[in-house]
């Protein structure tokens, strides 16, 4: 199983596509941000370099594991690479777990890169922060891995893109990707993955500690997307 | 090295297997037992059930009804033991990888895996091992969901249309490639709608049709069934009146059809399956053939028929035992 890992890991970092919007992509409007914001704060009063530090690193994240799991699988269950390795001595979760293990040694690559131009731009944290916070940043983008898994499943390889296109827009546009959420809103991020993630970096203020809701939000969804994409898994295997 | 194989002797077996898919029968009543050593070639027309036949060999779908085995047990128990190795027309292949990762990464995982360089070098391919996969022209990729399929040290190997999208020359090194294996000890099994390719190099062959076994024997006695060979000749009423009842009987005659086009003169085609016998009875029987010509139909010519003749009797004819009992399932249902 490792050996599939490996390949699917090397194969994910050699698309440039991938490198291009996963990596460079939320960078680039990062710094774009802190221009915009020149120094100045978000709604809330948070450092709009800090604010969009995190929210840049999610966007990056969320994207890189969405696009990594959902695109491949729809596509591979497309060209019956997924059935050619149901003729290997592999266990048939090999295959998912294999994307999601890519999914997560890619992600990093999203996070710290936003991460370093935050440093350069001055973004102070001490280190346990900056660590806690790429740890709860990595760690949450499992989340998306089994979300990207069960839309990898449900959906065509030709409808593929504009579905995750627009459950990632909808999520980022109001789980706090581009502008804080309003209050008035804030009852209804709790149902908002992306939202929830964003709010586990809100320990790196000053104040505040681990928002234990947000962690608990994002376990639900966990249970909820993973149960989700075992049954859809199944539902294809018997039609494979 | 000799071939492992369980008491019974059979590398795989269909027991009473029926598939459907919403109202179509893929696959219906099939009954069939592969031996070790076999090269067995799975004949028919498009939709005929043999990828659907493949699939329940291989444990990619469960059949409605039967049971399917594979050295005595699952298949999926043979795959885990790397005792069957597969090639799927529509078996997709990585992307972003080169050839030789891909094969590597075949043998890894292969329970008895060769070793990449042997493969790549057995399935031809070892020239294009640092091509990207997504890269390859048909033939190629063929070749490379070749060397997956033989990447380990497999009893059986499985073949859905495998030289599609090769042209001749490739063709041919493959199944050279693929006789290597056989004369190895190996049972192949191979579905092709190339009829030359089943006539020359299985050493039985299975016809399946509207998911159906109508014919399983070799491609001799499959020719014979149908009717294999042709007797041709004119009949001038010069010679004496028209006997069509004599012809009828004359023997090995499976069809005969007579025109008459010139003047006083008929021609009268037998499909025969003793061409030999049927043309000296005919002399006996006193008949003056003119421009007398015996010639093979050759096993495309038997196909059509052994299916035609399946298409119009529904009851099946006489090349199937279970006929009547499948009829009796259809209606039933």
């Amino acid at each position: 199983m490792t050996t599939l890992i490996q390949l699917e890991i090397l194969r994910t970092l050699r698309n440039k596509r991938y490198v291009l919007f996963t990596v460079l992509y939320p960078a680039l409007l990062y710094v774009f941000f802190i221009s915009a914001y020149s120094g100045g704060s978000v709604a809330g009063g948070v450092p709009a370099k800090s604010y969009f530090m995190v929210s840049m690193a999610t966007f990056g994240a969320v994207g890189a594991v969405l696009t990594g799991s959902a695109q491949r699988i729809s596509v591979e269950r497309k060209t019956g690479w997924v059935r050619q390795l149901r003729l290997t001595a592999l266990p048939g979760r090999a295959y998912t777990l294999g994307k999601i293990a890519a999914c997560a040694v890619t992600t990093l690559p999203a996070i710290l890169v936003v991460f370093a131009i935050g440093a350069v731009e001055g973004v102070r944290l001490g280190a346990v922060q900056w660590l806690g916070l790429g740890a709860a940043l990595w760690l949450g983008s499992f989340v998306f891995a089994a979300l990207g898994v069960a839309l990898g499943y449900a959906a065509q390889p030709d409808s593929v893109q504009p579905v995750v296109m627009i459950v990632y827009m909808l999520m980022a546009l109001f789980g706090g990707t581009w502008f804080p959420v309003g209050e008035s809103l804030k009852k209804f991020a709790r149902f908002n993955p992306v939202y929830q993630y964003n709010q586990l970096a809100s320990f790196t203020q000053p104040g505040h500690s681990l928002d234990t809701s947000a962690v608990a939000g994002l376990a639900g969804f966990l249970a909820l997307f993973v149960a989700g994409a075992a049954f859809l898994y199944r539902k294809d295997t018997k039609q494979a | 090295m000799s071939t492992r194989v369980n008491e019974g002797g059979e590398v795989a077996a269909f027991r009473n297997v029926s598939k459907s898919y919403g109202r179509v029968k893929a696959v219906n009543g099939l009954d069939l037992v592969l031996r070790p050593g076999e090269t067995v070639a799975l004949l028919g027309p498009n939709g005929a059930g043999k990828s659907s036949s493949l699939d329940l060999l291989l444990g990619l779908r469960d059949p409605d009804q039967g049971s399917v085995s594979l050295f005595g047990g699952t298949p999926r128990e043979a795959i885990e033991t790397g005792r069957v190795g597969a090639m799927l027309q529509s078996g997709g292949l990585m992307g972003d990888v080169k050839v030789r990762e891909l094969v590597k990464f075949a043998c890894a995982v292969h329970p008895r895996g060769h070793r990449p360089e042997e493969v790549l070098r057995s399935a031809g391919i070892t020239e294009i091992a640092d091509r990207k996969v997504d890269k390859l022209s048909g033939g190629q990729e063929q070749r490379v969901r070749f060397a997956l399929a033989v990447a380990g040290a497999n009893d059986l190997i499985v073949l859905d249309e495998p030289t599609t999208g090769m042209d001749v020359s490739v063709r041919r090194q493959f199944w050279a490639t693929m006789r290597a294996q056989a004369d190895a000890g190996r049972t192949v099994l191979f579905a092709t709608h190339y009829l030359e390719e089943a006539d020359s190099i299985a050493d039985r062959v299975l016809v399946l049709h509207k998911g159906r076994l109508i014919a399983d024997g070799t491609s001799a006695e499959i020719k014979a069934k149908a009717g294999a060979r042709r007797i041709t000749f004119e009949l001038h009423n010069s010679d004496g009146a028209l006997d069509e009842a004599a012809l009828r009987t004359l023997p090995g005659t499976v069809s005969l059809d007579v025109t008459g086009h010139a003047e006083g003169v008929r021609t009268v085609r037998i499909r025969s399956t003793d061409a030999d016998a049927g043309v000296a009875a005919l002399y006996k029987a006193g008949f003056y053939p003119h421009g007398l010509e015996v010639t093979s139909l050759g096993l495309e010519q038997a196909f059509l028929t052994i299916t035609g003749e399946a298409d119009s009797d529904s009851d099946l004819g006489p090349d199937s035992g279970s006929g009547s009992d499948d009829s009796a399932v259809e209606s039933a249902r």
